[in-house]
């Protein structure tokens, strides 16, 4: 028979009137119900148990048919245990009930329409998600609830908070078991927080960049070895001082940027003046962020300076570690308390304290601080006084609430937040150095129980005056046989004395909360830790990034991001030699290869064709604790400007000896010369048959080295242009025809293709001598085939308009080697020629403001372009 | 028969002047030095003056300057291996043959030169 669609209920909607719930109405033995359930999976001695005593004992809280645990997998969810009749409606349920409880992240309760076979749905179901730091890691579905009279009855809504109050225990057991049994994963988290540490030490150790801290009024706070090398001033020397790098003339624009920052602002890229210790000024590019505290006030001023005057700073040695300045870093980040931590530690003391059969009257915990050698409170609960103590209870046992919206309700509340008690307690802190309770808790590891205080000498005395409590007793949290804190609990308002069951409960779910506890802290030192890399990288403009010993890329900063224009996840976890020089194997020539080799950090200049540009690239090896090589630290920096302008400089410097040398030759040379050839002129008007030719070939071979004259004359002539507007097609008309009889001799065509009209400002003469010498060489290249000159507009991306004269050809092509020194005086392929043909023509493009390139495929042929800059008519 | 002074510090310069100009049938009077050139300058009046930029005494723009300032109709053809065409000084001359062995272009600018006058 074909059912009908099944229904879902949320939570919500779910109004039915079946009452019989089978918590009993009152919140303490809901409680009691709870700690019931958390002793009996205390129990379990491995997974499979943990899941069946989770299916078993919510089946039978519930009085219901089966139960199935799902644990999330990757994205799906498994099936760990059925129970009871569960198992016929697995497959319903995954893509259905369960199936939403999971996607939504919420509650889902279901009911069968009438009349369905109750072998093929079940009638009633609820499904839950078992939650940790807000992640579902799993679901468990109920199946079929049945009333007192055993027929079916609908899942309510105090049905649901009371689920949803055993699926928060649930949930805890099933992660602490996860993590007792999967070491791997501790040491993972472990290994994170080693490697990101690592990461920022070795950056900031690597960085030839300034990185100084400030308090408000600029005072230095931490001075990195890069601040050092920079300005000058040792670390000793500048700590404490009015920010020294800051000449006189600046210091009142210096202060309206502290002023600036203080309100959290971040100052980016900011170019302006230092003042070295020597009293020398430099340029730098400067970063200014704000450091925030716990509380989100500004408390200090970060700033990255790099210095703009000697680029090629990288190349010099590298930094020694800094760990002064990571230090101070960590400790701020540290600093920032996470909500997080905060209501796990709520939720532990709650735990202890809800409910007046099994709770405590007030509990604190105090956590280790292994560096100050103290206990320190971390937090406390329960009521200040008698009174409060009464009406706080009195109002819960009213409203039935779940430990969580407890939790809720105390996060948004910022009174009870901040009570009497938890004030108290966060001021408390004990050395331990000194003997007493709560120190031996710690030193000895194991529960005390202070019956009474006056009779017990080492009472903590501290506790006494400042909370009157008259028996306590104090368990350590442990967590991988560390005592990470001491959890403190008293009865002072009941009165009640605590037991040794109550102990070894404490004892138990201490132990439970202490990895719990441990694994937050850690949690929140490597959101820190990530928080404070991505604000320095979001800094640095430099391309920085860290891979793996197998090449994969594990981090990369804004500045990679930008450059290779992809998501950052679709960067990290690509092998870096595909990423930055598209090659399927590492790029021999950068210094990657050899850092992984030596282990050893290499600074070399790349020239990255799939970059397009040349890089320095310092690459350092990153070491875990125990010596062994995790991965690299790169970082890139573009230097393609500059080396096209070392380059500029080295031409001009060229230009100007070759020019001397041409000026001495052509002095030297050009009178002999003329005298030799003037006179086999007259020899040869005058002579006859092989006499008459001998002296023609001396006239010609004279001609030839004359001309090669003219060509060098011609290069060093100084250059004053004749401007005039011409119109481009029409010019390539004349050259066309000019050369057209040279062209037909070797079988090839001159093409013009004039798509557009091109005006442009030139002087026509020198141009048509460099269009000549560019055609003259594709003809030279070429063999029956065809040369296309076209002339053409072009718009760059920064928005200027240039005049592009293209000459193509399908000749023989230019090595890659030979493409960079085309243009270079005397260099020639041909056996022929001088050499100069194209090195005049780039002259001249460049006396025209302009630039030629040229793009060639052996084979294939060559591609000239003259840009020169187009004026808007 | 018109007479030019060839002025060139180089003797088988001169020697090749001499021949091919009065081949041409001009009469042709010859300096090897800045010196000589102002003095056969004087003595002669020449109808125009070939001269070479570059002198180990004095330099050929000096002379050009002292000859037009003595007779400032009196032309003066510039030869030289360099190409002046963007100096200033050079514009004070009449015309400006870059020297080659091939004389046909410094004939046809004397030639025009004088059927001018």
């Amino acid at each position: 028979m074909e059912s009908a669609e099944p229904i879902n209920h949320s939570m919500q909607q779910s109004g039915s009137g079946h009452e019989n719930s089978s918590c009993p109405d009152d919140t303490s033995s809901c409680a009691s119900e709870a700690i019931r359930f958390a002793k009996a999976l205390l129990t379990a001695a491995s997974d499979e148990e943990l899941f069946r005593i989770i299916c078993e004992e919510l089946s039978d809280i519930f009085n219901s048919d089966g139960a199935a645990l799902y644990i999330t997998q990757d994205r799906d969810l498994e099936l760990k245990h059925s129970h009871g009749n569960a198992a016929a409606f697995i497959g319903w349920d995954m893509s259905s009930n369960a199936g939403r409880a999971f996607s939504e992240n919420r509650a889902v309760t279901y009911s069968a329409p009438p009349g369905i076979d109750p072998g093929s749905l079940p009638l009633t179901a609820a499904s839950l998600p078992l939650t940790l730091n807000s992640a579902v890691i799993g679901i468990l579905t109920l199946f079929t609830k049945k009333a007192l009279d055993s027929s079916p009855v609908q899942f309510n809504e105090k049905d649901i908070i009371m689920l949803s109050e055993l699926a928060e225990i649930a949930s805890a057991a099933l992660s602490n078991r996860h993590e007792c049994n999967c070491q791997n994963s501790k040491s993972k988290v472990h290994d994170r927080a080693e490697l990101l540490k690592g990461y920022l030490d070795s950056f900031l150790e690597n960085t030839a960049d300034a990185i100084v801290t400030t308090d408000l009024e600029g005072h230095v706070t931490s001075w990195n070895k890069g601040a050092e090398k920079m300005y000058g001033f040792s670390h000793l020397e500048a700590i404490g001082q009015f920010m020294p790098f800051v000449p006189d003339f600046l210091i009142d624009s210096e202060k309206t940027f502290i002023d600036r920052v203080a309100l959290g602002e971040t100052l980016k890229e900011i170019e302006t003046i230092r003042k070295k210790k020597d009293n020398s000024m430099i340029d730098v590019n400067l970063t200014l962020s704000p450091i925030k505290n716990s509380t989100g006030n500004v408390v200090g001023i970060s700033g990255i300076a790099r210095d703009i005057t000697q680029k090629k700073k990288t190349e010099k040695n590298l930094l020694r570690r800094n760990s002064e300045l990571s230090r101070i870093l960590f400790i701020s980040a540290a600093m920032r308390g996470t909500l997080e931590l905060d209501k796990l530690l709520r939720m532990v003391l709650t735990a202890v304290t809800m409910g007046d059969g099994l709770g405590f009257n007030r509990a604190m915990l105090f956590l280790r601080d292994e560096k100050h050698n103290v206990l320190k409170g971390a937090m406390g609960v329960g009521p200040a006084s008698h009174e409060e103590a009464w009406e706080i209870w009195a109002r819960l046992s009213l409203e039935h609430k779940s430990l969580a919206s407890i939790l809720d309700e105390m996060d948004k509340n910022p009174n009870k937040k901040e009570s009497f008690v938890d004030m108290l307690c966060k001021g408390i802190e004990i050395s331990l150095d000194s003997d007493t309770i709560l120190t031996r808790t710690v030193k000895a590891k194991k529960a005390y129980n202070v019956v009474d205080i006056q009779k017990e000498p080492l009472s903590d005395l501290e506790l006494i005056q400042q909370f009157g409590t008259e028996a306590y007793a104090s368990v350590p949290l442990i967590s991988r046989d560390k005592v990470i804190g001491v959890l403190w609990v008293d009865n002072l308002f009941t009165r009640r004395p605590i037991s040794e069951q109550d102990i070894e409960f404490l004892r138990i779910f201490s132990n439970q909360m202490a990895s719990a506890i441990e694994n937050a802290q850690l949690f929140e030192s490597i959101n820190s830790t990530e928080q404070q890399l991505s604000n320095i990288f979001g800094s640095i403009s430099d391309l920085l990034f860290f891979t793996g010993t197998d090449y994969r890329i594990n981090k990369v900063n804004k500045a990679v991001v930008d450059k290779i224009g992809l998501p950052e996840e679709e960067i990290v976890g690509k092998k870096c030699f595909q990423i930055f020089h598209g090659m399927q194997e590492p790029l021999m020539s950068c210094p990657h290869v050899k850092t992984l080799d030596q282990q050893k950090a290499f600074i070399e200049e790349v020239e990255d064709f799939h970059m397009g540009g040349t890089y320095i690239v310092s690459c350092s090896p990153l070491f875990d604790k125990s010596g062994a090589l995790l991965g690299t630290v790169h970082i890139a920096r573009d230097i393609t400007e500059q080396k096209k302008l070392r380059q500029k400089v080295a031409d001009a410097e060229r230009m100007a000896a070759l020019g001397e040398i041409a000026a001495k030759v052509a002095h030297e040379i050009r009178n002999p010369l003329l005298s030799v050839g003037g006179f086999a002129r007259r020899l040869e008007k005058r002579l006859d048959n092989d006499l008459k030719e001998y002296a023609k070939i001396i006239v010609e071979e004279v001609g030839r080295l004359e001309e090669i004259l003219n060509d060098t004359l011609g290069f060093v002539r100084s250059g004053r242009l004749d401007i005039k507007q011409t119109d481009m097609n029409a010019f390539i008309d004349k050259i066309i025809t000019l050369l057209e009889s040279a062209a037909a001799a070797k079988g090839d065509q001159l093409i013009k293709e004039a798509d557009e009209k091109v005006s442009l400002q030139i002087d026509q003469n020198r141009l048509k001598e460099a269009l000549i010498n560019i055609i003259n060489n594709a003809i030279q290249a070429t063999k029956k085939s065809t040369i296309v000159v076209k002339a053409f507009y072009e718009t760059r991306p920064d928005g200027l308009k240039e005049g592009i004269i293209e000459v193509e050809d399908h000749g023989a092509g230019i090595k890659t080697e030979d493409q960079n020194r085309i243009f270079d005086p005397f260099f020639t392929t041909r056996s022929s020629g001088t050499g100069l043909g194209l090195a005049i023509t780039k002259k001249i493009i460049e006396s025209h403001r302009g630039r030629i390139e040229v793009k060639s495929e052996i084979g294939k042929g060559t591609k000239f372009r003259i840009y020169l800059p187009a004026q808007e008519a | 028969m018109k007479k030019i002074l060839v002025v060139d510090d180089e003797k088988n310069i001169l020697k090749l002047y001499e021949t091919e100009l009065q081949d041409e049938g001009y009469s042709v009077v010859t300096a090897n030095s800045g010196k000589e050139a102002l003095e056969a300058f004087e003595a002669h009046s020449p109808d125009l003056v070939t001269l070479d930029i570059l002198m180990p005494d004095i330099d050929g723009i000096q002379i050009l300057r002292m000859l037009k300032e003595k007779k400032p109709q009196t032309p003066v053809v510039m030869l030289t291996a360099y190409d002046y065409r963007d100096d200033f000084s050079v514009w004070g001359s009449d015309a400006y043959v870059v020297k080659s062995s091939d004389l046909t272009g410094l004939k046809d600018t004397i030639k025009t030169i004088l059927e001018a006058r």
